[in-house]
C-alpha cells in the first residue's frame, strides 16, 4: 500500500523548499539499491520485509540477473517528518511535509554515465560506503563528479552486519574503521573544496554519516542515539551527539565524561561511541545469533523498547536478528532524517548552483529564474537524459525543471546542445504533449510542474538526441552540457545477419544512443556501423538492448577494438613547406607537442573554443607558458572546432592572409580528422603557420587551392615531429583477498599492466584481508581480464577498470619492422588503406 | 595526381612539356603487326563505306605515340578528299567518345581507340578500335576451370578480348561443360560471370553492379584466374558509407563528367528536379577531369553529385574534400527510409526508367515529409542528431525562420547591403558562417577617387605584371 497520493506529490511541488532532490552513488555493490529499498518500503511501495531483497529501483530482467544496476530510475517519495526532527532543519521550510526525488544510480565503472546525468537533475547525493572495502575507484569518482556540480554529499556506511558476523571484529576495531574510512571521503572532499558549496565534510557528530545495513534493513545516524541519551544524561541533543564521536570516554564509576582513555587509575576505558552506539547492537547481535538466549531477550528487546509480534517472536537465527534490528533502528527513518536535514532544498540549492549550471549572464531573467527557484518565473528545463517508454522507439524526456513551470501545450523552445542565442540552429520552437512524474517503474500523469522538480516530457524526443534545454525565454542561454567521466574507448562494429534488416539496424543505433548518455554511433569510413562505449559490459549490455529491443533483427558483433590517437612528441626538425598545385601558394608550418596539461585543459573545456580570446590568451599565458600575441592569434581547434589541436597564424605581415584563414581551419579539421600515420584522430599538436606565400589574384588562393595544401603541409609537418600513437589506458582496480594477490600480479603482467602500488604499500583494509591493487592497464589488453581474473582467483576478485588517460606508444610509427607497423598495419588495412605510411616527399615540397 | 594539372596553370608552356606517366602497353615495329592491332583495314572499309568526309581519330593518353603511323596508313587508304584529325586527350574520361571535341574540326564520323566504355552516342557515328589484345585461349579455359563452380555461366570481357570472344566461350564451354552465354543485356543475371580482362573500372563496376553474382576472372596479360566477387562487399560499404554522408549534405552540385553519354542531359534534368523536390540546393558545374583542387573551391557544396559514363562514376573520394557520389546514389540517400539492398544501378537509361516508375509514388511522400519539416534527422556520420537546412520550399521556408523575429539576430543586421533573399541562398549562408567575407564595402565612409586605369589581359599574367623581369 503506498501511503500517499499523486495528489500529494503535486501539492509539495509547489513548496520548493520542501523538496529534497537526491542521488544515491557508490561504489559497485556497496548497496545502494538495496539502501534505497529501505526508504522505498517507508514511503510504502514496498512492503517492509522485502526491503533489502526487493531492489525496486531495478526495473530491467538484467538488472535483476545481474544484481547490478544499469540504468538509473527515478522516484518521487512523500514524507512526514517529526515534530521534534524540524528543529534541526537548518534551512527554510515550509511545513513538515517534504518530497523526496529520489534516483537510483548505478556503481558499475561502464555506467558512470548514468550517474552524470543523475547527479545533474540533483541537488544532494547520498554517498553508500562498505565497511569492509571502505573508499574504491569509483566511490572517488562519483563523488568526484558530485561535488564538481556543487552536489552537497552525506555518507552512509553500509553492511555493517558483516563486519559483525563475517569479520566479528570488536567494536573498537570496527570504530577506527568507521574513522579511517570517513577520514577517505572527507580527504577526496576537501580536494575538490569549492567556496560556493562551502564545507562539505561530513562528520558523524553532525548528523551526516549514517551507519546501517542496508540488506537488514537497519541504521542510525548519531541523531538518534543523542537523542535516546540526552534525556538519561539530561544534556541537550546537539551536546550529546558530539560527546558519542571521537576520544570522549565515560568513566561509568565517577559517571563522568572525559577525553582521556583511561581512567585514574590507569585502567582504559570504553570509548562513548562503542559503549553507548555498538555495545546495545552488540548486545542483540550476540544475543540472537551468537548466543541465543530466548529466556534472556524479550527483556533486553523490552529495555530498547523493542516490541515484536506473535509470529515475529517465533522467529530464529538470521530472521529474528532482522526483525529486531529493523524495529530498533528503521534504516528508512534514520536516511530520510539524515537527507532533510542535511541535503539543500531545491531552493537553497539553485541559489548557488546556478553559476556552474547556466551558461548565460547570470543577471538575465533566466538565471534570476534559476537562482530563485521561481515558477512564475521563465520556463528553464535540462533534460538530462531520456528514458525508455512502453511505445518502441518513444521516449521520455528526463529532467528537471529550474525554472517557471512546465505544462502540456503552449509551445516552448527546444535548445539542442549546439544552440547559440539568437541563432537558429539546433533550435526547436514546440508543445510539451504530457508531463508525467517518474515513480520508478511506473509514471503518473501530471498536470503540470513547478521550478525545483524532477520530471518526464512527452513528445519532445525527435528533436533532442540525449540531452538538451528547453525554455521560453528568447534570450535563455543553453544550460551547460555534461562533461563525462568516462570516455567511449571500446568500439564494435555491427552488422546485421540479413541485408534487408539494414534499415531496422539503424533506426536501432538511433535509438540506442538516445537511450543511454555515454553510447556513441556512427559510420565508419569503411561501411560499418560502430557502437563505441566505455567498456565491455557497457558494450555487451548495448549489444543485447539493440538486439532485443531497439532494432529488433538479429545481429553479428566484431570482436572490439580500441580507437587509437595520433600526436606528436617533438617539435619538426625543419620548417614543413607544402605547395598549393598551381605552385604559386606556398605554406611553412611546424607542428609541436601541445603539453598534456593544455591538452587535458582543452578536453576538460577549461580552454575553450567558444571563450572570449582575450580571457583565453591571459589563461594561455598565465597557465601554459604561451606568448600572449601567440595566443590571441589561435585560429581554430580541430578536429569538429573543439578538438584538442590548435592552428597558430605565426606570420608576419603576409597581405591576404586573413582571406585564407577558412582554407587553413577547413585543412586543418580534414588533416586532424585523419592523421597521417593510421588515420586516426589528432591529438594534443600545436600547428605553427610561420610564413606564407600567397598569390595576389583570388581566384589563385581560393579554397580548391589552399586547402589540400594545409593538408599536405600538416601531415609533413606530423611525419617531421616524431609522429606517435597513443592508446588508451584504463586505472584498473583489484580487490582481492591476501592469497590472490599472486594470481593477480600474475594475471595483470600478461597485459602489460603497470602496476601502481606495491606488494608493501597496498592498501589493507582494516579488520580483513583483501587487499587492493591498482594499475594501469592498456584497453586494448584489457578485453577478458574480468573472466580471466575470476578464473585464476576462483570467482573471488572483480576488477573494476575507468579510462584514465591516453599514453603515448613508446615506438615510432615510422620505424621498420618491429610491433609497432605491425599495428599500423593492421588499422591501414581495416581502414581500406594502403598498408605503408605514405612517404614524407608525399607531402613536402621543395622550394 | 600530382601529374594532373589545373586549367588555371602558370603558363601555357608547361602544360605543353608537362609530361605524363605513361606505359606504352607494348612496342608494335612492324607495320603488318600495326594493321592488325588497329585493324586498319576495316576502318579504312568503315570510313569508305559511311563516305565520311571528316573524321576525327581519338587517342587516350597511352597510344598518343601511335597516332602518326596510324593517321599515315588511314590516310593512304581512304585516299583525297577525305580529312583525318587527331584529337588530344578529352577532358573527360578517354573511354568516352568525345563528339564535343569532334564537333570542333566539324567532323562527321570519329575513330576511337583504345579502352571504350561502349556508352550509347547520339550525335555523330563511331568507329571503335580497342586494339586486338591476344589471349591465351586454352591457358584461360585451363585455368577457369579450375577455380570456376558453378552450373551456368556469363561471359564479360574487356573490349580488347572482344575479337577472341566467341572462341574463349567455345574452348569454355568444353572445359567446364556447362552453359554458357556471351550476352552483353544484363537483363538476365545469371549466377555466375567470368570476366576476360584486368584489374579495371570495368570490372569494379560489373562487380558492384552484379553483386550477387559470383564473379570469376582471367587477366591474359598476368595468365591468372580468380574469385573476385570476395572483395565486392568491401567495395560496396564503402559506398554506404558515402551516401550516408550524402544523407546530410544540403548543397549539392552536379558534376558534369561526361558529354557523350545520350542521356546525361535528361538525367541531369531529372537530377536537379529530384534536389529540388527534396528541399536541396543545387548546383550544376562542369570542370571537365576532376581533381581535388577544382572541388575544393566550391567550399559551399556538400557533395558532389557525378554524371558520367558508367566506368568513371566511381570515384574514390579519398583525396576529396567533399564525398562524390552516382546520380543512384543519390537516389537512395534522398529516401526517407534507410535502404541498402546492395542493389546498385549505373547505367543512366536504366536509372531514368526505374524513377520514371517510381514517380506516382514520390508524390505523396514529400507531403508526409512536410508534415513536419524541421524535425531533425539522426546523422549515422556523426551520431548526432542534425538539422536539415530546407531550400526552394518558399512557404515553409519562411515559417520555419524565427530569426525574422529577433532583432539580434545577425541576419538583419548585414541586410542592407548584402541584398540578397537570404531564406533561400545557400551561397549567402555559407558566407555568413565565414570568417573572411571579402574587402570591407564602406559605403559612403572614403571620398570619391579619381578613376584609375586598371588591369588588362588575362589572370596568369596581366599586362602590367612582372614588368620587372
Amino acid at each position: 500500500m503506498v501511503n500517499f497520493t499523486v495528489e500529494e506529490v503535486r501539492s509539495l511541488m509547489d513548496r520548493p523548499t520542501n523538496i529534497r532532490n537526491m542521488s544515491v552513488i557508490a561504489h559497485v555493490d556497496h548497496g545502494k539499491s538495496t539502501l534505497t529499498d529501505s526508504l522505498v518500503s517507508k514511503a510504502g511501495i514496498i512492503a517492509h520485509n522485502n526491503a533489502g531483497s526487493a531492489r525496486y529501483t531495478d526495473t530491467r530482467a538484467d538488472e535483476k540477473e545481474r544484481g547490478i544496476t544499469i540504468k538509473s530510475t527515478a522516484l518521487s517519495m512523500y514524507f512526514e517528518l517529526g515534530k521534534d526532527d524540524m528543529s534541526a532543519v537548518k534551512q527554510k521550510t515550509d511545513g513538515s511535509s517534504f518530497l523526496v526525488n529520489l534516483i537510483d544510480s548505478p556503481g558499475h565503472v561502464d555506467f558512470s554515465s548514468e550517474v552524470t546525468a543523475a547527479l545533474r537533475v540533483t541537488d544532494g547525493a547520498l554517498v553508500v560506503v562498505d565497511t569492509v572495502e571502505g573508499v574504491c575507484v569509483q566511490t572517488e569518482t562519483v563523488l568526484r563528479q558530485a561535488l564538481a556540480e556543487r552536489i552537497k554529499p552525506v555518507v552512509v556506511i553500509n553492511k555493517v552486519d558483516r563486519a559483525l558476523l563475517e569479520l566479528q571484529i570488536s567494536p573498537e576495531v570496527l570504530y577506527q574503521s568507521f574513522c579511517r574510512t570517513i577520514e577517505s571521503v572527507n580527504v577526496i572532499i576537501s580536494t575538490y573544496h569549492d567556496a560556493a558549496l562551502g564545507d562539505v565534510q561530513v562528520y558523524p557528530d553532525q548528523g551526516t554519516v549514517a551507519f546501517g545495513s542496508g540488506l537488514h534493513g537497519w541504521g542510525f545516524t548519531l541523531r538518534q542515539f543523542a537523542a535516546r541519551y540526552a534525556k538519561k544524561f539530561g544534556v541537550d541533543r546537539d551536546k550529546m551527539m558530539k560527546k558519542l564521536w571521537g576520544d570522549n570516554y565515560f568513566n561509568p564509576a565517577t559517571k563522568k565524561w572525559t577525553t582521556v582513555g583511561y581512567d585514574a587509575n590507569g585502567k582504559a576505558l570504553e570509548r562513548a561511541f562503542n559503549m553507548f552506539v555498538l555495545g546495545p547492537i552488540y548486545k542483540i547481535f550476540d544475543a540472537v545469533m551468537f548466543h541465543p538466549d530466548p529466556e534472556a531477550l524479550p527483556g533486553m528487546l523490552e529495555k530498547l523498547g523493542i516490541k515484536l509480534d506473535e509470529n515475529e517472536r517465533d522467529l530464529e537465527g538470521k530472521a529474528l536478528l532482522k526483525v529486531t534490528m529493523r524495529k530498533f533502528l528503521p534504516a528508512g527513518d534514520s536516511l530520510l532524517e539524515m537527507i532533510v536535514i542535511h541535503l539543500p532544498s531545491a531552493a537553497t540549492a539553485q541559489a548557488y548552483r546556478v553559476d556552474t549550471l547556466y551558461e548565460g549572464p547570470m543577471d538575465d531573467e533566466s538565471a534570476i529564474g534559476i537562482r530563485t527557484c521561481d515558477p512564475r518565473g521563465p520556463l528553464v528545463v535540462y533534460v538530462s537524459k531520456m528514458v525508455p517508454t512502453s511505445d518502441k522507439g518513444r521516449f521520455y524526456a528526463f529532467g528537471r525543471v529550474f525554472s517557471g513551470t512546465v505544462r502540456a501545450g503552449p509551445k516552448v523552445r527546444i535548445q539542442g546542445p549546439n544552440y547559440v542565442p539568437g541563432k537558429k540552429h539546433d533550435l526547436f520552437v514546440k508543445s510539451i504533449q504530457r508531463t508525467v512524474l517518474m515513480m520508478g517503474r511506473t509514471v503518473e500523469a501530471l498536470e503540470d510542474c513547478p521550478a525545483g522538480n524532477i520530471v518526464g516530457l512527452v513528445g519532445i524526443d525527435q528533436f533532442l538526441l540525449k540531452s538538451g534545454t528547453i525554455t521560453t525565454s528568447e534570450s535563455a542561454h543553453n544550460m551547460r552540457v555534461m562533461r563525462f567521466s568516462v570516455a567511449a574507448v571500446v568500439q564494435v562494429a555491427v552488422e546485421v545477419k540479413n541485408p534487408a534488416d539494414l534499415p531496422k539496424l539503424v533506426e536501432g543505433l538511433k535509438r540506442l544512443s538516445k537511450s543511454d548518455p555515454c553510447v556513441q554511433t556512427w559510420i565508419s569510413e569503411t561501411g560499418e556501423h560502430i557502437v563505441a562505449g566505455a567498456g565491455e559490459l557497457h558494450i555487451e549490455i548495448c549489444m543485447k538492448d539493440l538486439e532485443e529491443d531497439h532494432a529488433c533483427v538479429p545481429l553479428k558483433v566484431s570482436r572490439p577494438v580500441v580507437p587509437y590517437r595520433e600526436t606528436v612528441t617533438a617539435e619538426s626538425s625543419i620548417v614543413a613547406l607544402a605547395k598549393s598545385q598551381n605552385k604559386h601558394n606556398r605554406l611553412y608550418l611546424k607542428a609541436m607537442p601541445l603539453g598534456d596539461e593544455l591538452t587535458l585543459a582543452i578536453e576538460d573545456g577549461r580552454i575553450d573554443p567558444r571563450q572570449d580570446f582575450k580571457i583565453r590568451a591571459r589563461a594561455l599565458a598565465d597557465e601554459y607558458g604561451w606568448d600572449v600575441t601567440d595566443a590571441r592569434k589561435i585560429w581554430a581547434f580541430g578536429p569538429d572546432g573543439t578538438g584538442a589541436n590548435l592552428f597558430v597564424d605565426g606570420t608576419k605581415g603576409v597581405t591576404y592572409i586573413q582571406e585564407i584563414k577558412d582554407s587553413c581551419i577547413a585543412g586543418l579539421e580534414w588533416a586532424t580528422k585523419e592523421g597521417v600515420c593510421a588515420e586516426e584522430i589528432v591529438r594534443g599538436v600545436r600547428f605553427n603557420l610561420i610564413d606564407a606565400v600567397l598569390h595576389g589574384d583570388a581566384i589563385h588562393r581560393g579554397g580548391g587551392q589552399v586547402i589540400p595544401a594545409v593538408r599536405r603541409v600538416i601531415n609533413a609537418a606530423c611525419l617531421l615531429a616524431e609522429p606517435a600513437l597513443m592508446e588508451p589506458i584504463y586505472l584498473v582496480e583489484i580487490q582481492c583477498p591476501e592469497a590472490s594477490v599472486g594470481d593477480v600480479y600474475s594475471c595483470l603482467n600478461k597485459r602489460r599492466a603497470q602496476i601502481l602500488s606495491d606488494r608493501d604499500s597496498e592498501e589493507r583494509r582494516p579488520g580483513t584481508s583483501m587487499f587492493t591493487i591498482k594499475a594501469y592497464v592498456p584497453v586494448s589488453e584489457s578485453f577478458g581480464l574480468t573472466d580471466h581474473l575470476r578464473a585464476a582467483t576462483h570467482g573471488q576478485v572483480f576488477p573494476q577498470s575507468v579510462f584514465d588517460h591516453w599514453e603515448v606508444l613508446p615506438a615510432s610509427p615510422l620505424e621498420k619492422g618491429g610491433k609497432m607497423e605491425e599495428l599500423i598495419t593492421k588499422i591501414r588495412v581495416r581502414k581500406g588503406l594502403n598498408p605503408v605510411i605514405p612517404a614524407l616527399d608525399q607531402y613536402l615540397d621543395r622550394l | 595526381m600530382s601529374a594532373e594539372n589545373t586549367a588555371f596553370s602558370t603558363s601555357g608552356a608547361d602544360a605543353i612539356a608537362r609530361t605524363i606517366d605513361v606505359q606504352p602497353e607494348r612496342t608494335i615495329t612492324s607495320p603488318s603487326e600495326l594493321d592488325d592491332f588497329y585493324e586498319i583495314e576495316r576502318t579504312i572499309a568503315e570510313i569508305l563505306t559511311g563516305d565520311y568526309k571528316r573524321v576525327a581519330l581519338q587517342f587516350p593518353d597511352e597510344l598518343l605515340h601511335d597516332s602518326v603511323p596510324i593517321y599515315r596508313r588511314l590516310k593512304a587508304g581512304i585516299g583525297l578528299g577525305r580529312e583525318l584529325y587527331v584529337l588530344a586527350d578529352t577532358s573527360y574520361g578517354s573511354c568516352c567518345v568525345d563528339e564535343v571535341a569532334a564537333q570542333h574540326v566539324d567532323a562527321d564520323a570519329m575513330v576511337h581507340y583504345g579502352h571504350a566504355c561502349m556508352s550509347q552516342t547520339s550525335r555523330l557515328p563511331v568507329i571503335y578500335v580497342f586494339g586486338k589484345k591476344p589471349v591465351d585461349v586454352h591457358d584461360c579455359s585451363h585455368l577457369l576451370s579450375g577455380v570456376f563452380e558453378g552450373t551456368v555461366a556469363l561471359l564479360r570481357y574487356d573490349v580488347a578480348y572482344a575479337h577472341q570472344a566467341e572462341s574463349i566461350a567455345a574452348a569454355l564451354r568444353e572445359a567446364l561443360k556447362i552453359p554458357i552465354s556471351t550476352s552483353q543485356t544484363s537483363d538476365m543475371v545469371p549466377e555466375n560471370i567470368i570476366y576476360i580482362g584486368g584489374e579495371s573500372l570495368g570490372l569494379t563496376n560489373l562487380l558492384i553492379t552484379h553483386s550477387a553474382c559470383s564473379v570469376y576472372s582471367y587477366d591474359p596479360s598476368t595468365k591468372a584466374a580468380r574469385l573476385e566477387s570476395s572483395r565486392t562487399n568491401r567495395l560496396l560499404m564503402r559506398r554506404y558509407a558515402t551516401v550516408q554522408k550524402a544523407r546530410d549534405a544540403d548543397v549539392f552540385g552536379i558534376l558534369v563528367g561526361t558529354l557523350g553519354v545520350a542521356s546525361y542531359l535528361p538525367l541531369i534534368k531529372h537530377l536537379r528536379a529530384l534536389l529540388a523536390r527534396a528541399h536541396k540546393k543545387s548546383y550544376t558545374i562542369s570542370v571537365g577531369k576532376l581533381n581535388p583542387s577544382k572541388l575544393a573551391n566550391f567550399m559551399e557544396i556538400e557533395c558532389f553529385v557525378l554524371v558520367a559514363c558508367p566506368e568513371n562514376s566511381l570515384v574514390e573520394a579519398r583525396d576529396f574534400l567533399r564525398p562524390i557520389i552516382t546520380p543512384y546514389e543519390l537516389e537512395v540517400a534522398l529516401q526517407a527510409e534507410q535502404s541498402w539492398t546492395g542493389r546498385y544501378v549505373l547505367d543512366f537509361e536504366k536509372l531514368l526508367a526505374e524513377s520514371a516508375a517510381a514517380n506516382p509514388d514520390a508524390a505523396p511522400e514529400s507531403q508526409q515529409d512536410s508534415d513536419d519539416p524541421d524535425q531533425p534527422v539522426f546523422s549515422l556520420i556523426t551520431g548526432k542528431y542534425r538539422h536539415a537546412k530546407r531550400f526552394g520550399g518558399a512557404d515553409k521556408g519562411k515559417e520555419a525562420l524565427p530569426a525574422d523575429a529577433e532583432p539580434s539576430s545577425s541576419v538583419a543586421l548585414r541586410s542592407q547591403d548584402t541584398a540578397v533573399a537570404l531564406a533561400d541562398s545557400a551561397a549567402a549562408l555559407f558566407l555568413q558562417e565565414r570568417t573572411f567575407r571579402g574587402l570591407e564595402a564602406r559605403v559612403g565612409e572614403d571620398a570619391p577617387s579619381v578613376l584609375e586605369q586598371g588591369r588588362s589581359g588575362i589572370a596568369r599574367g596581366y599586362a602590367d605584371d612582372h614588368r620587372t623581369k
